[in-house]
């Protein structure tokens, strides 16, 4: 494996304001100190429990927050969140709905509608594919959802939890080929609360606890601190 | 300035919002025009039947206003929560905040095109035929668009920081709508008040409005130049400070 660098973390915090009362807004750090390296072809998981600031992680990487103290250093990737159902209006069709979605979450409007064949069949929706999404069932607006999102190839791919979606075959179907990505040169970072999932398709962790990040490096040593940690609290 | 992608996108959503707004109802996009109609409708029945304006020709005078107003209220005040409401998007991918007032300030305006072409059409049926004096009409539209965008986004930007100036905004419309010169013209009222009346800017634009489409008159020059530089002014800074401040939106969803 090449050892290129992706992005770099140097005690990255980052707050959100919250309502304190009446006409007053406090600071919230969700995350407060958190370092690793992320290069080119890892997969990377991010593990701690609810609430230990990874979405707000990958919010960051993604470039959605901007560090409030600490650094992000970006060595040239554009990265971005696996999003689903990003930008959905009810009365429009799956395709419109296709093409609206996936120019939100960066494609360019050329580059969707040269892919529509692939998110049509990907989908499986025939000829429901122009119909309005209203007509979906949640199974369905699923798995147009995630026909889309997976057309997004950013140089980082960011995800959260979801691996497959939809109703059973197309949950299997679409768990699979987002583990084909996970396995392949992609650069990911894969956000669980499962350490199985972790074990199965990453190569290195890092582990998040209230806003720091306790451990960093390969995933069976992360992993093994994690579930030592949990032993111990509960 | 946004790039391509941006544009596209607001254009994209601006036709998918249009499209959806009018397959949301049973007769779909006649609503743009039955809206304004039947509003119109009611203040004709209040002010020209009910209160009986001698003004000559009320009828086109007050449809010119409220045409005009409406385009003015509707951006504003449905523009208002366009960041706020995009919270939730802004969450997940990296969009420019000012994507959002922006497609409902194209949204807006497609609708009033619609209904201005009805005006005209009404208008040239009534006997006032369009004259040289519609040269100037390009000038007005840009000068209002000017100053419905700066105050459209100057709106949108503060009310994601403080909800409550949503509340705030529409009761000044709701006050500035009598003071506008919709149902009476501005030289109606008393002489040492007018100068007073002449300071709000959209008196002006709907004064420049009859001049124009009624009277066969070219609109107050100086004063539409003036409106264009104040829109031109807040839309600017407006545009910068959204820009500037776009890392600090998604910070105020969580609670």
């Amino acid at each position: 494996m090449s050892k290129q660098l992706a992005l770099s973390l140097r005690n990255v915090g980052t707050f959100y304001w919250r309502q304190a009362g009446y006409l007053r807004k406090e600071r919230f750090w969700a995350l407060k100190d958190v370092s690793f390296d992320l290069y080119h072809g890892e997969s990377l998981g991010v593990i701690g429990r609810n609430g230990a600031g990874k979405s707000t992680l990958l919010q960051v990487l993604a470039g959605i927050l901007r560090p409030d103290q600490g650094e992000l250093i970006n060595h040239g990737v554009q990265a971005a969140l696996l999003s689903l159902q990003i930008g959905f209006v009810p009365y429009l069709t799956g395709r419109q709905n296709a093409l609206l979605s996936g120019m939100l979450i960066g494609l360019h409007r050329k580059e969707v509608i040269e892919k529509m064949g692939d998110i049509q069949s990907f989908s499986e929706l025939g000829d429901f594919f122009d119909q309005p999404i209203s007509t979906y069932s949640s199974g369905m607006k699923a798995r147009l959802g995630f026909s889309v999102a997976f057309q997004l190839d950013p140089d980082v791919l960011l995800i959260d939890e979801v691996l497959g979606v939809g109703d059973s075959d197309f949950r299997r179907k679409s768990s699979e080929v987002m583990q084909d990505k996970i396995r392949s040169d992609k650069t990911i970072v894969l956000v669980s609360h499962s350490a199985k999932t972790i074990r199965n398709l990453c190569d290195r962790a890092v582990w998040i606890e209230e806003g720091v990040s306790r451990a960093y490096g390969d995933t069976a040593e992360v992993l093994g601190l994690y579930e030592e940690q949990l032993a111990v609290k509960s | 300035m946004l790039s391509a992608r941006y544009r596209d996108l607001i254009l994209y959503k601006t036709l998918a919002d249009l499209r959806a707004e009018a397959a949301r109802t049973y007769i779909g996009f006649l609503w743009w025009v039955l809206d304004p109609l039947i509003f119109m409708a009611i203040f004709y029945v209040v002010f020209g039947l009910l209160l009986k304006r001698s003004t000559p020709d009320f009828v086109p005078f007050l449809l010119i206003g409220l045409v005009s107003w409406r385009w003015f209220q509707n951006t504003i005040t449905h523009s208002a929560t366009s960041i706020l409401g995009g919270q939730g998007l802004m969450q997940q991918v990296y969009v420019p905040k000012v994507v959002f007032p922006l497609v409902v300030i194209l949204t807006d305006l497609v609708k009033f095109g619609v209904v201005l072409v009805i005006l005209l059409v009404y208008l040239w049926a009534a006997g006032f035929s369009a004259g040289w004096s519609y040269l100037a009409l390009p000038f007005l539209l840009i000068t209002q668009f000017l100053l419905i965008l700066g105050l459209t986004l100057l709106v949108s930007a503060i009310v994601p920081f403080v909800p409550d100036f949503k509340y705030l905004t529409e009761h000044a419309l709701q006050i500035l709508f009598y003071f506008s010169g919709i149902f009476f013209a501005g030289s109606s009222i008393p002489e040492n008040y007018q100068i007073y009346f002449y300071l709000n800017p959209i008196a002006n634009i709907i004064e420049a409005y009859r001049d124009i489409l009624m009277y066969q008159k070219y609109p107050n020059w100086l004063a539409l130049a003036l409106i264009a530089a104040l829109g031109l002014g807040i839309s600017t800074s407006a545009y910068r400070w959204i820009q500037q401040n776009d890392h600090l939106y998604p910070k105020l969803m969580k609670r």
